[in-house]
């Protein structure tokens, strides 16, 4: 009967016990223009320097934030929250990444950049670079980013976007919307080329799951649903132990076990 | 000590599994010639058919086994003669109502009925209905035969007595454990753990089939239960058939009784605990399932081989090698029985390795190894228990006509008919395909080859169930 | 690859049998004097322990293959969607809908480049078994609804390569088929 708990125990402790509830959005534009090489921009940084999108992303894997300083919407709450959860990410995830926060409106100039980041207190972070490029068209077909300038409140109607781009300047995932720190750390994982051999549809019928996917260890958790799949185990070593007390054998007959 | 009474109901076990194999063997050739292009099946009529058949095979040999196992529990405890009618009851239920389910609703979810298949519109609801009810009754059948044949040993056996732990560490135990105690008693465990999985399988799939569409399973745990259930009931079944062989191997070759020894109580014990994590190789290509649950899988597939080869099997051929043996249909069916179960054991070690799964996975390969140590194994254990127990208690005379033709049918048509499927799985032909697209047509050759071993693999079961219904059908009308 | 493990199957069971018919005919030709096996538990102790070596090789060279850890620090070059259905496959570049689904008309995987499958089914469990043009299966995951199986390969030769359903999803299970070409 300890070989049933041990059997139910290994198959808890496989995974460490954690239940994590809440999904991500599946948004099917995020699997457009995956493993692409994203296209090679010319970038002006607010240090003055100029490189290159693949020349940035050789040093350290990159998260591109698509923004312009006009924006009186979605950018300022979208880069707080980036930044958020990349504070927060710091403490256990130890993978390399840099942000590069990339202006796509071409009125934007190298001090509207510059003036953001101080805005949000990033200036001197050595992760987080602000810039400016003149090939933000053929950059935003390669990545699917489509910004529609609205002249009648002079705002783009854009979506928050993340693009995840490796170090040989692949896309390799793409955050649409503002996201959750899980999201953003299966991002860091897949542009340090981790791979993890499936993904977790999302599902709001599905009581009982036997595992959930977590991001941030790339590793699935049991949920539940794992506790049916030790319940046969465990139930038989209640009837086990069930039988023997509801039949206490005679003494009699245990004498003659040997016969 | 073995009662009429009991003697009567286990000679009916053996004709009515006998009867039901003859039936499954029938429909398993059907579709070796539907797929060998010579009958030709609606799609729908084969899948119903693999679907009977499967279940079928799994269900009598089961029952066979715990038939011959409560026999013998008689020499050792007072056993339940109501359970086991009760079982007998359920199960010519429950087996009725299936083929009534597949052959007249036309329900062809294969046997494992993977969900979410059986909820699907391809057949009619009151179909699904039926065949969940006909596993229930089966199932209910079973789970209260197995609890009575494990109350009947604890209520001899303490819990470290009936899995033998005194043995381990103490050469010469006060209180000795025979070894048919100690296999019986794992393997009940293992088939109520299988049972109850089952059990939260139909559960799980009644609650979404009433529950209008507000509740849904999720995938991957119905996959997960559903092999917890088929793969260790099919594992276990062999072992009721093992445990039958370590009482009677012995007995019928006018040798010393064998004894439980520390090793053997230690390789059992282990046995339990390997086996139910065995099925996890059942999921290696679903990418979703945790990858250390997969390793866990090759490893408990792995190690599950260690105490049968190393402990059964090396027994056996202790008993043998160079010693005089009384030979007899019963232990040759043995010996040969033994042999199968191991040449099964590699077929499936192989396909339990997870780079070799990925090129055999749902190939013939799959239905190569498990018919190996079914057809070729578990059979021809149960096979010598029956032909024992009708010489034993029978009155009429044995003649031993036709002894060799009998077993070299058997040989002859398994080695054929098992050839056939692994070396199409290895020639990548997929499994529970009705007929092959023109890329796979040497399937077509393969089934036939395999068609007609199976053919004569029937002649042989043919001859034995002649010979051995006739003895059990006498001893049920003897006063 | 499946030739050899048929052929490595088939050694193992040659061997076996030959070690059964051996100890059966040593039976058959004993005499009352004879003592049977010698040292049985120092042969059986042996026995094991070549057998846990033989294990545990067998287990250290064939875990590093299996396919979960293939081609894992790749980039790859295409991604092809696939979504499998009773009793179709749907292949497309670009991501399927579960509520409108939709294929692209013909799939071009690049030669000697990682390519990713991604597979999941819209109903009933299916599986993508790929067979190159010498009708071998090459390699294979399962089709499951509500999760997404990543399936990472690298063709070496060009060629016309069959998609084959590998687990058994109904009375159109044996007609469920695609292609795709390999450049």
């Amino acid at each position: 009967m300890f070989k049933y708990a041990f059997c139910t125990l290994t198959l808890f402790l496989s995974c460490n016990l954690n239940l994590t509830l809440g999904q991500s959005q599946q948004d099917l534009r995020e699997e457009e223009n995956i493993y692409n090489q994203i296209f090679n921009a010319q970038l002006k940084l607010t240090d003055g320097k100029t490189t290159t999108i693949h020349g940035l992303a050789e040093r350290e894997p990159l998260i591109i934030a698509f923004v312009f300083t006009r924006c009186s919407g979605l950018c300022s709450p979208y880069l707080l929250q980036l930044k958020e959860s990349l504070r927060a990410l710091s403490r256990d995830n130890s993978k390399p990444y840099n942000v590069l926060v990339l202006s796509f409106d071409p009125e934007d100039s190298l001090s509207d950049m510059s003036y953001m980041a101080r805005q949000f207190d990033l200036l001197n972070d050595k992760k987080w670079l602000f810039a400016v490029t003149n090939n933000i068209t053929s950059l935003n077909k390669s990545v699917g980013f489509h910004p529609v300038w609205n002249p009648a409140i002079k705002q783009f109607d854009h979506d928050a976007l993340l693009v995840g781009v490796n170090s040989q300047g692949y896309i390799c995932k793409k955050l649409f919307g503002i996201r959750s720190e899980k999201d953003i750390s299966l991002l860091i994982s897949s542009i340090n080329n981790e791979y993890t051999p499936t993904y977790q549809l999302p599902s709001n019928t599905n009581l009982f799951s036997c595992f959930k996917y977590d991001p941030l260890t790339g590793k699935n958790k049991p949920g539940f649903g794992l506790l049916f799949i030790a319940l046969p185990a465990i139930l038989t070593i209640v009837i086990l132990i069930g039988i023997r007390i509801w039949a206490r054998p005679d003494k009699k007959l245990n004498s003659g076990v040997t016969s | 000590m073995e009662n009429i009474r009991l003697r009567k109901i286990t000679a009916i076990w053996i004709v009515a599994v006998l009867v039901l194999f003859v039936a499954a063997i029938t429909l398993g050739i059907i579709m070796r010639l539907n797929q060998a292009a010579i009958m030709k099946l609606s799609p729908a009529g084969f899948y119903e058919n693999m679907t009977v058949h499967g279940l079928t095979m799994i269900g009598i040999w089961f029952v066979a086994g715990m038939a011959a196992v409560n026999f013998i529990m008689e020499r050792y405890v007072k056993t339940s003669y109501s359970a086991n009618l009760f079982a007998f009851i359920f199960t010519v239920i429950g087996v009725i109502l299936l083929w009534v389910s597949a052959f007249v609703g036309k329900f062809h979810a294969g046997w494992t009925f993977l969900y979410p298949l059986p909820l699907r519109p391809l057949w009619d609801s009151w179909s699904i209905v039926l065949f969940l009810v006909s596993l229930s009754i089966l199932g209910v059948g079973w789970l209260v035969w197995t609890v009575s044949l494990m109350a009947a040993l604890l209520r001899k056996y303490s819990i470290s007595q009936v899995f033998a732990w005194q043995h381990i560490g103490n050469k010469n135990p006060e209180i000795e454990t025979p070894p048919f105690v100690l296999i019986s008693m794992i393997s009940l465990l293992g088939v109520l753990t299988s049972l109850i999985a089952a059990v939260v399988v139909l559960v799980l799939l009644f609650w979404e089939f009433f529950s209008n569409g507000t509740f849904s399973n999720d995938p991957l745990l119905m996959k997960n239960l559903t092999y917890y259930f088929g793969h260790t009931i099919a594992n276990e079944m062999l072992y009721l058939g093992l445990a039958v062989i370590y009482e009677l191997f012995a007995e019928i070759s006018g040798r010393p009784k064998w004894k439980t020894t520390w090793y053997v109580a230690i390789a059992w014990n282990l046995t339990l605990f390997f086996v139910l994590a065995a099925f996890l190789h059942h999921m290696y290509m679903d990418f979703a399932q945790p990858q250390s649950l997969q390793l866990i899988g090759q490893f408990a597939s792995y190690l599950a081989s260690l105490p049968s080869a190393a402990v059964t099997v090396f027994s056996i051929i202790v008993a043998v090698y160079r010693t005089k043996i009384k030979w007899s249909m019963a232990n040759l069916l043995f010996i040969i029985g033994t042999c199968g179960w191991i040449i099964g054991g590699v077929g499936a070690l192989i396909d339990a390795t997870i780079s070799n799964n990925f090129v055999l996975h749902n190939t013939l390969w799959v239905p190569a190894h498990f018919h190996t140590y079914n057809a070729m194994g578990n059979v021809l254990f149960s096979l010598g228990f029956f032909y024992w127990f009708s010489v034993q208690y029978s009155k009429s005379e044995v003649t031993n006509k036709l002894q060799s033709l009998k077993i070299a049918l058997l040989i002859l048509g398994g080695i054929g008919f098992l050839a056939a499927f692994y070396i199409a799985g290895a020639d990548s032909i997929p499994r529970r395909y009705s007929n092959y697209p023109a890329e796979l047509a040497a399937g077509k050759s393969y089934a036939l080859l395999g068609a007609v071993s199976a053919i004569i693999y029937l002649i042989a079961i043919l001859m034995f169930f002649v010979n051995i219904s006739r003895r059990c059908l006498s001893m049920l009308f003897a006063r | 690859m499946q030739h050899s493990i048929l052929i490595f199957f088939a050694i193992l069971t040659l061997v076996i049998v030959g070690v059964f018919v051996y100890v059966y005919l040593s039976s058959v030709n004993a005499n009352e004097e004879s003592k049977g096996m010698k040292n049985a538990l120092h042969k059986r102790g042996w026995f094991l322990l070549i057998l846990v070596v033989v294990l545990a090789m067998f287990a250290s060279i064939t875990i590093p293959k299996s396919p979960y850890f293939a081609f894992a620090n790749d980039t790859p070059a295409k991604v092809i969607h696939v979504a499998a259905g009773q009793f179709y496959f749907m292949m497309s570049y670009n991501a399927i809908d579960p509520k409108n689904p939709s294929s692209d008309p013909s799939i071009e995987v690049p030669v000697n480049q990682v390519v990713e499958f991604r597979v999941t089914s819209l109903d009933v469990n299916h599986n993508f078994g790929i067979y190159n043009d010498k009708n071998v299966l090459i390699a294979q995951t399962q089709a499951m609804p509500g999760y997404v199986n990543r399936l990472r390969y690298k063709f070496t030769t060009p060629g016309d390569y069959n998609i084959f359903c590998l687990e058994y999803c109904g009375s159109g299970h044996q007609v469920m088929r695609s292609s795709f070409t390999v450049k």
